[in-house]
């Protein structure tokens, strides 16, 4: 079965950026079957609120990883919408230019309804690029002024209808999370994130269809052979698997299938 | 062959799992390899007085001899030793289960050296079950945090020659508990990392690492992927498997 890892930070807490760390991540994903990953980067290596001159780090570095093994990653550009429109164009059009990044990943510098995402979307929206944006549930994690909940980057989708957003972590997002999107077409939830809940990965496909949900595993804080068996081993058919472990992904960054 | 330390039975108000009996147990765990199970009644957790929740779980693993049963007791209910006493009467058991924080009651209460005196008379070990979900996403309701590292530090040095199977703990509480106590053997349930059992290596040697499921609240498939897939040497992998559930369990009913 041919798989995509659609979340992972080959960099993490500032390792991983060397060639022999990441051959050993490549290995460590072949072994498993995964032939593709996508790069979010290390994003929170310097805190919740990253400088300008702390972001261009972040994505050289995942820009290095990206060279060591041509083909296997993907990588998306990580922004700091608060640093203001100049600023997140420069840095995206220097990822896009330079290291042929694919999308857009945001975390938690802001919330995800915030209105200095207007000019991230807008930029998203010319390039043509899909938005990962960190979300869980805020329910008892009381961080919404910067933390996003599913409702939040629901509003996002809303307000942009025109861009492809995935809403990172299923677990994290849970039954609400997934009912908030339920009706906003241009949005896909990933699997990554927290333990593998046992039902949620066929709950999602039953409330957003197959062609919504994509495999993910948030390593190396999970790991990759429990996001890989929560999906094999869900109650869902074979061609159904392959849409969330390989596809559906493969559609959304234009890989070749 | 793999053995669940940390198994349920029973209903979880919070999401629509379908009623499973014992055999439908017992045949999802064989599927997946595992052929036999340490089981304890997932309803006990919200119950004030367990026991009505343990009586099912007897009954529902009777017939099922994979399934052993782990009865959940609440050692801050004055009729704890009944409780023991009603559970030994049931069936032979091996080991009991607390939930502190479900039964809201904290691990350094000075009286449970009474309970882990009555427990060492009457040969049963030690099971916690640290926490059940996530507590980032548990039920709005519900404010049920974990067990802190801290009270679980405290009890184990205060009771040094038991040695207790911490279920549920996170990899980095496995890291921490480690500094300090070797009177302890932590699971799998929510210890994960990009190579969970070679991380864990890092800290616990692997006769103190045992699988454990969460099952029905996790997925079994999932769960059993960090053996799976484990880079350890064979040996070491039987052992966290099988082995020191065996030797865990098994040891404290022959001295019965």
């Amino acid at each position: 079965m041919r798989i995509i890892d659609a979340h992972t930070h080959p960099v993490s807490g500032g390792k991983g950026t060397s060639r022999t760390e990441v051959e050993a991540l490549v290995s460590h994903g072949r072994s498993l079957g995964v032939e593709h990953m996508l790069s979010l980067g290390d994003v929170l290596r310097h805190g919740r609120f990253p400088t300008e001159a702390q972001i261009t780090a972040i994505n050289s570095d995942s820009a290095k990883v990206q060279q060591f093994c041509p083909g296997y990653f993907s990588t998306l550009c990580f922004l700091n919408p608060t640093l203001g429109e100049r600023a997140v164009n420069r840095e995206l059009e220097r990822c896009l230019t330079q290291h042929r990044f694919v999308g857009i990943k945001l975390e938690i510098c802001n919330n995800a309804s915030d209105a200095c995402m207007k000019p991230v979307m807008a930029a998203a929206r010319r390039w043509n690029l899909p938005v990962l944006q960190h979300t869980w549930s805020m329910t008892h994690i009381r961080q919404r002024s910067f933390h996003t909940d599913p409702i939040d980057t629901a509003t996002l989708a809303r307000r942009n209808p025109d861009v492809t957003i995935i809403m990172a972590h299923l677990t994290g997002c849970e039954t609400r999370g997934v009912l908030e999107i339920k009706d906003l077409p241009n949005v896909y939830i990933d699997t990554s994130g927290g333990p593998p809940v046992d039902g949620l990965v066929e709950y999602a496909v039953e409330q957003l269809g197959v062609e919504r949900v994509l495999h993910g595993s948030d390593l190396p804080g999970r790991a990759v052979a429990v996001s890989i068996e929560r999906i094999r081993g869900a109650r869902l058919t074979a061609a159904e698997k392959h849409l969330i472990l390989f596809a559906n992904a493969a559609r959304l960054l234009r890989l070749p299938s | 062959m793999l053995i669940d330390t940390h198994a349920f039975l029973g209903p979880w108000p919070f999401y629509p799992h379908p009623p499973r009996s014992g055999r439908g147990l017992a045949a999802q765990l064989a599927a997946h390899a595992v052929r036999r199970a340490y089981v304890s009644p997932l309803g006990a957790a919200f119950l004030p007085e367990p026991m009505p929740a343990n009586r099912e779980l007897f009954a529902a693993v009777r017939r099922v001899s994979v399934l052993i049963p782990v009865p959940v007791i609440n050692p801050a209910l004055a009729a704890w030793r009944h409780h023991l006493d009603a559970c030994q009467a049931a069936a032979p058991i091996s080991a009991v289960r607390l939930m502190p924080n479900y039964h809201n009651y904290s691990l350094r209460r000075r009286d449970l050296g009474e309970f882990m005196a009555e427990i060492s008379r009457r040969g049963l070990h030690l099971a916690v079950s640290v926490r059940l979900e996530d507590e980032r996403n548990r039920y709005f309701g519900l404010a049920v945090k974990g067990v802190p590292v801290g009270d679980l530090a405290a009890f184990l040095n205060h009771h040094p020659h038991h040695h207790v199977l911490c279920n549920g703990l996170y990899k980095g509480e496995i890291e921490r508990l480690a500094q300090t106590c070797d009177n302890f053997s932590a699971d799998l349930t929510f210890a994960e990392f990009l190579d969970t059992i070679r991380a864990l290596r890092a800290t616990l040697p692997a006769r103190r690492i045992m699988l454990g499921t969460g099952t029905p609240l996790l997925s079994i498939a999932a769960q059993i992927a960090k053996l799976r897939f484990a880079r350890i040497p064979a040996a070491e992998l039987a052992a966290i498997g099988a082995g020191n559930a065996v030797k865990f369990f098994e040891r404290q009913r022959k001295r019965v």
